[in-house]
């Protein structure tokens, strides 16, 4: 009997001293580069959680925000348009409340510019960004809390193994050339490539009218129209709109913020238009209020890119109605830098109103 | 609560342990109270809302259950109680579990609007089921008296509450009344935490690690033809190991305090027919549908077609079981007809050459694990609508991606394939006998230490690693 218990304490020990073993594993390597900048660094496309340590680890004055839409940016692109350094946080599905909370953390870190797509779908809702199980707020905050989930974490602990076996130099070419097809989140090598699409990506398989039309026929099929407007409601997206987006801009008045709305396919908004009028009515006022609520601000250049009818109506620009090529991304870093676009304060629906208009009249090819 | 949870592991579990022994130095009810009030208190941690109605539902059934075998009624007032316990039990399951599917319904057939939002309570389909099986073997004669607390602490033993292993009154109650069990058995508490360990990293590891490959077929609206598979085989390993983990921790935990849990898991992926599988997976849930609803339906007794109506109504009620969905139902309606296309294989097919025995089990493997997936896809979907969409993927390869993330699916998921085949069970690892109520023999004999104890202490220390703060089981909605 007492060998027995002698077993389970010598079990129950060994535990412990695996998990402080794997705890030193991860503070040591350090995946995340929460503690310390690394030359020899990989990065992730779980970008909810990579973020954390970007922000830590890399110099920028320039932080760059949104959905899918503009994730598949690269850094180096939007610098050499720009002339900025800049650290690319977007983050697929994020919502308002989200972008919000890692914009703050990236402007304390030193962002003195903001680009930000915004869409209309992120304002739809947010959960408390405290209970937010998606975005972990004490990481980004080194509280002990987000510190020992970090270094207390299985996942990590693997990362961490993988990288020191990636680091023995027999094994460092080999794995570093597996890594991205391996179950590893840490397996980029450079910072450039996180969520960017590969340099010989077959745009026009990839992007073109046929895969638009077919995702537009998809979602205005009557079994799903009911989707398009799914959570949406136009007065919570305003205060959400609000609360996360005016009062981020307020607190930092030395910040400048470049908004742009992407340049969505026209069938977007046109699949509203057939099979959800109501829901494009609480986007349309939505953007109103968007428009005319942030070109009042000093330190906001808006810029709308939706009614650029040579972009928004060649449907080969588009994987589905709304993810555009990387082709359109250049184009949006050459509008944003020329400010072509640019909103005018004067009359901010200006754009907002063309693209009504166009909406109004458009007629899906091959449809009557 | 969660198994999975710091709280439970560092707090719950070891005090508990603590008042159980502590108290069973002095008594043998205390223990059995004090594990009946713990039961409840880890029930109200999650889910207090319903702990009046778990209460109810226990003096319900114990009353009828007293009338059955101490009061000494005719055969008609006999009959009475046990249609008025065992309609009690399925009216308030019905309430619950199947009012908003049945009003969601009505309002699609008759184009009306009624609105009925009803919590589920947890566990409800374990805690119903186990007391009706109780009610019916009362009714048979098979039950003698229990003591109330023995009873309850039957009904709400916290291992199995939540996701089961579907108790029977027989195999629990005389464990709980024997004296031994209260004390600490260094054997059973040292084979109970490396089983734990085992069932925990399944749950933190292994099945919260593929979990994200699911969304690749799920959460897609146009997944190609290799995302489609990749989330489906990667939702068919995350319920295997999910359910398998929690199935370990339960039978763990609960050897800790001496008592043994029934198998309830026993790799059913290596099944070679379908009727294998229901052998192999959900095993006391599969005994209950064959013990209280094939066999009263008539079973094989009545001929061939009424035997493969009675499987298609048992597995029917096996997917409304599971959830008041038309995806459970087709899910359920799926197994019944594979269940049936088995009996009628075996049937008509003559005795397979011995030459060609292996061949055809491991094509049987992989037929049974086919079909087992496609009716997962049933299981995991939103809709019946969004299944098809999965499944049509995955018969179309005209449609590949095959990119990096696809790669690194599939790279994923041929590891967990190798443990599902290649890695032997937690059962047979452990020696665990719950017949015999045996378990760890090499251990105890010295056989597999040192190394095995030093593994056993990595897979703890992985498994705690991989606690997160937002994962919960799958058998909980159920």
């Amino acid at each position: 009997m007492r060998a027995t218990f002698t077993s389970l304490k010598r079990l129950l020990l060994a535990s412990i001293a695996f998990l402080l073993g794997a705890a030193g594993l991860t503070y040591v390597i350090d995946p995340l580069q929460l503690f310390r900048p690394s030359r020899s660094a990989f990065y992730s496309d779980d970008t909810r959680v990579q973020n954390a340590g970007l922000i830590r680890s890399q110099s920028f004055d320039t932080a760059f925000m949104g959905t899918s839409l503009a994730i598949h940016f690269r850094q180096s692109d939007i610098d050499r348009a720009l002339g900025v350094r800049s650290l690319k946080l977007a983050m697929t599905g994020s919502n308002s409340r989200q972008q919000a909370f890692v914009l703050e953390q990236a402007i304390a870190r030193g962002a003195r510019r903001v680009i930000w797509e915004m869409d209309d779908f992120i304002f739809v809702d947010a959960a408390d960004i405290e209970a937010d199980p998606y975005l972990s707020v004490d990481l980004y905050r080194r509280t002990p809390k987000g510190i020992a989930s970090y270094l207390f974490s299985a996942a990590m602990a693997k990362e961490s193994l993988f990288a020191l076996l990636r680091s023995v130099p027999p094994l460092q070419v080999p794995l570093t050339r597996a890594a991205p097809y391996l179950p590893v989140k840490f397996a980029l090598a450079d910072v450039d490539d996180i969520y960017a699409l590969p340099r010989d990506v077959d745009v026009a398989r990839e992007y073109n009218a046929s895969k638009t039309l077919a995702s537009f026929a998809y979602i205005t099929a009557p079994s799903r129209s009911r989707f398009l407007g799914e959570g949406y409601g136009y007065q919570a997206m305003v205060r959400n709109f609000e609360q996360d987006a005016v009062s981020l801009i307020a607190r930092y008045p030395d910040v400048t913020f470049d908004i742009y709305f992407p340049p969505y396919s026209i069938l977007q908004f046109v699949a509203m238009r057939d099979a959800s009028p109501g829901t494009l009515k609480i986007v349309s006022d939505l953007t109103a209020v968007i428009a005319e609520r942030l070109t009042q601000r000093p330190n906001v250049r808006l810029h709308d890119f939706r009614a650029i009818k040579v972009v928004t109506q060649d449907l080969n620009n588009y994987g589905d109605v709304i993810h555009h090529s990387p082709v359109v991304d250049g184009m949006v870093l050459k509008w944003l830098a020329s400010g072509e676009y640019r909103v005018d304060p004067k009359a901010p629906l200006t754009s907002l109103d063309e693209l009504k208009a166009q909406v109004e009249v458009y007629r899906v090819p091959g449809l009557p | 609560m969660l198994f999975n949870s710091y709280p439970f592991i560092l707090l719950f579990l070891p005090l508990v342990l603590a008042g159980y022994f502590w108290l069973g130095r002095r008594s043998n009810l205390a223990p059995v109270i004090w594990l009946a009030l713990a039961s409840i208190a880890f029930y109200a941690i999650g889910s207090w809302q319903f702990v009046a109605l778990l209460l109810l539902s226990i003096a319900f059934n114990y009353g009828i259950g007293h009338l059955l075998i101490v009061a000494k009624l005719g055969p008609s007032p006999r009959k009475a109680a046990l249609a008025l316990g065992v309609a009690g039990d399925l009216l308030v399951l019905g309430i619950f579990k199947y009012a908003g599917f049945a009003t969601e319904n009505v309002n699609a057939l008759l184009g009306t609007h009624f609105a009925l939002h009803i919590l589920l309570p947890v566990g409800i389909s374990f805690y119903t089921f186990t007391q009706i099986a109780f009610l019916v073997d009362a009714y048979r004669g098979q039950v003698a008296a229990y003591a109330l607390p023995h009873y309850a602490l039957f009904v709400t033993y916290f291992p199995h509450l939540i996701a089961g292993p579907i108790l029977h009154h027989k195999d629990m109650i005389p464990q709980f009344e024997r004296e031994e069990t209260k004390r600490p058995d260094g054997h059973l508490i040292l084979c109970g935490v490396i089983i734990f360990a085992i069932g925990l990293f399944k749950k933190t590891c292994l099945a919260d690690g593929i979990q994200p490959l699911v969304a690749l077929a799920f959460d897609a609206r146009s997944p190609s033809f290799d995302q489609a598979w990749c989330g489906a085989l990667a939702y068919a390993f995350q319920l295997y190991f999910d359910f398998s983990g929690y199935s370990d921790m339960a039978i763990g935990i609960s050897l800790m305090f001496g008592i043994f849990l029934p198998v309830n898991f026993n790799s059913p992926y290596k099944a070679t027919s379908i009727v294998e599988f229901w052998r192999r997976w959900h095993m006391t849930l599969s005994q209950f549908l064959r013990d209280y609803l094939y066999i009263p339906l008539g079973g094989n007794r009545h001929g061939r077609v009424l035997r493969y109506v009675n499987l298609l109504i048992t597995m029917l009620l096996g997917g409304l079981w599971h959830g008041a969905a038309w995806t459970f139902v087709v899910w359920g309606a799926l197994h019944g007809a594979y269940l049936c296309v088995n009996h009628a294989f075996n049937a008509l097919v003559p005795t397979i050459p011995s030459a060609l025995a292996r061949p055809a089990r491991i094509g049987g493997t992989v037929l049974t694990f086919l079909a087992v997936v496609v009716a997962w896809v049933f299981f995991r979907a939103a809709s019946v609508e969004w299944a098809l969409r999965v499944l049509q993927a995955m018969a179309d390869p005209s449609h590949i991606v095959f990119g990096r993330e696809e790669i690194a699916a599939l790279v994923m998921i041929a590891v967990y394939a190798a443990l599902v085949w290649l890695a032997p069970n937690t059962q047979t690892l452990l020696g665990y006998d719950h017949a015999n109520r045996r378990v760890g023999e090499n251990l105890r004999a010295g056989r597999m230490r040192p190394l095995f104890l030093y593994g056993a202490s990595l897979v703890l220390a992985f498994g705690i690693l991989g606690i997160q703060s937002h994962s919960e089981f799958i058998y909980f909605r159920f």
